[in-house]
């Protein structure tokens, strides 16, 4: 175990590697921070802004920045922001509970809806129930994720003023942004529980499990779907990836204080430093959870336990 | 009926836990369009910056909502020696917000530190060069020797990099700090400060001006305009300084709520590529500009939120003439123009605009309506606005038009038309005009406002006249306000001053 442990963080170093390198170039190809700085500033001239890059450090080479960077990772330090000087590490700490919390109770509230919707499509494969779930996840799959939030924000905060618009105020601000990523994600998700759980069904041990008289209930959720879990749990854990994406957009809408918003506005303005800060703690939270999917095969599938 | 209950008992509960704590009593809540990251007057050069600095800082000078310039720190002020030293008074008793006192001693540090090390860091510096150095005459008299004639100075000293500092605190404590809890001498005193999320003040009882009547002051950053609607519909904040231009019609319905729609400093043209294809005539130039109804794009397109213009600024900018006129819309004149010119029905050319600007994207959009009816063909290219304003204009690779875009909060057509046509300053590319520049350097050395005002009037008649632009509009400054907040005073820039301003 410790082995494996040890190759996946070697993993997640050179993912984190290329990753940031790759951004930290490109970002440096397209725009100029003084100029962003300096803007509506009437007499800039060359000098003044050649003067703005050198406090920031951005006349030193490009890997000589780099080297910089990773060597602040290294000592947890991850610089302070182009606009404003506010040490990234600070932002970071701020926005990563409040991206976690977001992503994580999106994908619960999806797994709730998705698993008990797609197995009822499966077994009633063709009839009523099946069509209906089918045509509402494809609505779903249709709705852009940034219209769905402000017809939420017009239903929930401003006909019926139930849930604070944006920001955060505590446990019911996550209630709206959640649910406009939950939606999205279990329109993908039933259809992958019900094609999962259709393959499952047609399986002899399921045959030979209802034979034994078995309750239906036992069939499906022991025998059927833990069966078929882990095509699911490897779905889930690459859509963590989608999802980490997706919330940039959701996150703008209802001013979720996250790293997607940081890392949106980093991008904008040209700050390197909270760029590459935002990228790597991305990387590395995808690089676990994807370690975590491992583990959990292990988990529900004790043939991968022993071996 | 188990339902009915459930929902119902439901939404109370979401109601109580909803039930948000933002409107105590004597407390604005304001949101604005980004965090700058950082309250020191010299770190940064961005608009919301500005529109808090005057709740924290005074400058020497205040400048009110009404673009009238009026003592702030500085009782009077005179200018001496052949007009190369300004002696400003300062006002007595003042006390920054930590118990300093203000004096000679401290508008010395603060220009020191603005020309010096700290200053050469961040944008500010540039706009202050004309000052050679500040000498304190007594602890109540300052002089400021002046390096060159600089006619917007007064007004630069109302606002921004200009504004104040406390020496002793800077010196404790370092700029870094001061920069994340900022204090000055303005009507209101930093509380706590929660980067990308919030800035809460509260009033100085002290100020010197009058303490302000409300208790409290809270910015929240919201970037998204749809997203500061909702919260303003929500009646979660009082002030919004972003809003669609598509959601105005509904919030004025709303009973509660009211928008403002003004005057503001931003202005917009087409600036010609004068150096490429059928650009290098100025009759085309001219046909072109004829060819665009500017009226019906503002009514349509901006639902009436602009006006048209006829040189590079708003009615608001000193310099704007207002006998000046545009060229009328006239596409049979146009084409008769463009016929003469000897462009071909079916010419193209192409107009580089800021892609992720939405608004603008259907102005250019119906421009290239327009231009197709005279037989010219618009290809548009959106490109990303960094990329733009980085590389593409500075570096002399637009197409024939492309989207500009200014707007200077010292409302001086100075500012503008020194960046956009004084040969090889970066927004000017591709024209090369000794005449300009004679007119341009002879505004800009003198502190004669009436000379000036007719200079600058004269090149806009010149800019006008060699058609170096297809001007566009100027847009309005556009609040949206929640009636609960009184006596709010406008400002065409966003720079709120909330001294007098109440709250139901």
């Amino acid at each position: 175990m410790s082995a494996f442990v040890f190759k996946r963080f070697l993993q997640a170093i050179f993912v984190v590697l290329v990753v940031t390198l790759f951004v930290s170039y490109a970002v440096r190809l397209s725009g100029d921070p003084a100029l962003m700085l300096s803007q509506g500033a009437g007499s800039v001239t060359e000098q003044d802004l050649q003067n703005i890059r050198s406090g920031l450090g951005l006349d030193r080479p490009f890997l000589v920045q780099y080297a910089e960077f990773l060597r602040g990772i290294v000592v947890g330090d991850f610089g302070r922001s182009f606009m404003g000087g506010t040490p990234v590490a600070r932002l970071i700490a701020d926005a990563l509970p409040a991206t976690l919390a977001l992503a994580s109770v999106s994908l619960l509230l999806s797994i709730l809806v998705s698993v008990p919707l797609g197995i009822q499509a499966a077994v009633k494969q063709g009839r009523g129930i099946d069509q209906f779930i089918r045509i509402f996840s494809l609505i779903g799959l249709s709705f852009p994720n940034f219209w769905l939030a402000i017809m939420l924000v017009l239903l929930l905060s401003i006909t019926f003023p139930l849930l604070p618009p944006s920001g955060w105020d505590g446990p019911v601000s996550l209630i709206m942004p959640a649910l406009t990523m939950a939606i999205i994600l279990s329109a993908t998700n039933v259809r992958l529980v019900r094609t999962a759980m259709l393959e499952t069904l047609s399986a002899q041990y399921i045959t030979v499990a209802r034979s034994k008289g078995l309750k239906d209930r036992v069939v499906l959720y022991k025998h059927a779907l833990r069966n078929c879990a882990i095509p699911l749990i490897t779905y889930i854990g690459l859509q963590f990836g989608n999802l980490i994406g997706g919330i940039v957009v959701v996150e703008k809408v209802f001013n979720w204080p996250g790293l997607g918003t940081l890392a949106f506005d980093a991008i904008a303005g040209r700050d390197y430093p909270v760029l590459q800060g935002t990228v790597t703690v991305l990387s590395l939270v995808i690089v676990i959870v994807n370690l975590l999917v491992d583990m959990a095969y292990g988990l529900v599938d004790p043939r991968i336990r022993t071996r | 009926m188990k339902l009915k209950a459930l929902i119902a008992s439901a939404s109370l509960v979401f109601a109580t836990l909803a039930a948000s704590p933002a409107h105590a009593a004597g407390t604005i809540n304001v949101a604005l369009h980004q965090d700058p990251g950082n309250w020191d007057p010299v770190a940064t050069f961005l608009v919301s910056w500005g529109a808090v600095g005057g709740q924290l800082f005074d400058g020497l000078i205040i400048r009110t909502p009404d673009m009238k310039l009026v003592p702030g720190l500085a009782t009077k002020w005179e200018f001496l020696d052949k007009n190369t030293k300004i002696r400003f008074t300062l006002r007595p008793n003042v006390k920054f917000h930590n118990g300093e006192p203000f004096d000679a001693e401290a508008v010395k540090f603060t220009f020191d530190r603005l020309l010096g090390e700290e200053g050469r860091k961040g944008p500010q510096q540039s706009n202050y060069n004309s000052i050679d150095k500040v000498v304190v005459v007594n602890p109540l008299t300052v002089d400021f020797v002046m390096k060159s004639p600089d006619p917007v100075l007064l007004t630069k000293l109302a606002g921004y990099g200009a504004m104040i500092v406390p020496p002793k605190y800077i010196k404790e404590k370092g700029s870094q700090h001061f920069g994340m809890n900022p204090v000055g001498t303005g009507p209101f005193k930093f509380v706590e400060y929660k980067p990308k999320i919030s800035l809460g003040l509260e009033r100085n009882a002290a100020y010197w001006g009058g303490a302000p009547k409300i208790d409290n002051l809270n910015y929240r950053f919201i970037g998204e305009p749809a997203t500061q609607a909702a919260e303003l519909q929500a009646g979660r904040i009082d002030v919004a300084n972003q809003i669609p231009l598509a959601m105005i019609e509904t919030l004025k319905k709303d009973p509660k709520l009211t928008v403002a729609s003004m005057d503001g400093p931003v202005a917009l043209a087409l600036r010609y590529n004068t150096q490429r294809g059928i650009m290098k005539d100025r009759e085309v130039r001219k046909a072109l500009i004829m060819a665009v109804d500017r009226d019906a794009i503002i009514k349509s397109v901006l639902l009436g939120n602009a006006r048209p213009i006829a040189s590079f600024q708003g009615t608001l900018s000193f310099g704007n003439d207002p006998a000046l006129k545009p060229l009328p819309f006239n596409p049979a004149q146009a084409k008769a123009m463009l016929q003469k010119a000897g462009v071909k029905p079916g010419t193209t050319v192409q107009l580089d605009f800021r892609g992720p600007d939405s608004n603008f994207r259907e102005v250019a959009q119906a421009v290239a309506g327009y231009l197709g009816a005279v037989g010219v063909t618009v290809s548009l290219k959106p490109y990303d606005t960094n990329v733009l304003l980085n590389d593409i204009i500075p570096g002399g690779k637009t197409g024939e038009m492309w989207q500009n875009q200014w707007g200077g909060w010292t409302f001086d057509y100075d500012n503008t038309a020194y960046a956009m046509y004084y040969t090889k300053q970066r927004w000017n590319p591709f024209d090369d005009d000794a005449k300009l520049n004679a007119l341009l350097h002879q505004q800009r050395n003198t502190w004669d406002q009436n000379a000036r005002k007719k200079t600058l009037q004269e090149i806009s008649r010149y800019v006008a006249d060699q058609a170096l632009e297809m001007p566009l509009y100027s847009l309005n400054t556009i609040y949206g306000l929640n009636k609960r907040a009184k006596n709010l005073e406008l400002p065409a820039d966003g720079r709120f001053r909330f001294v007098n301003a109440t709250v139901e």
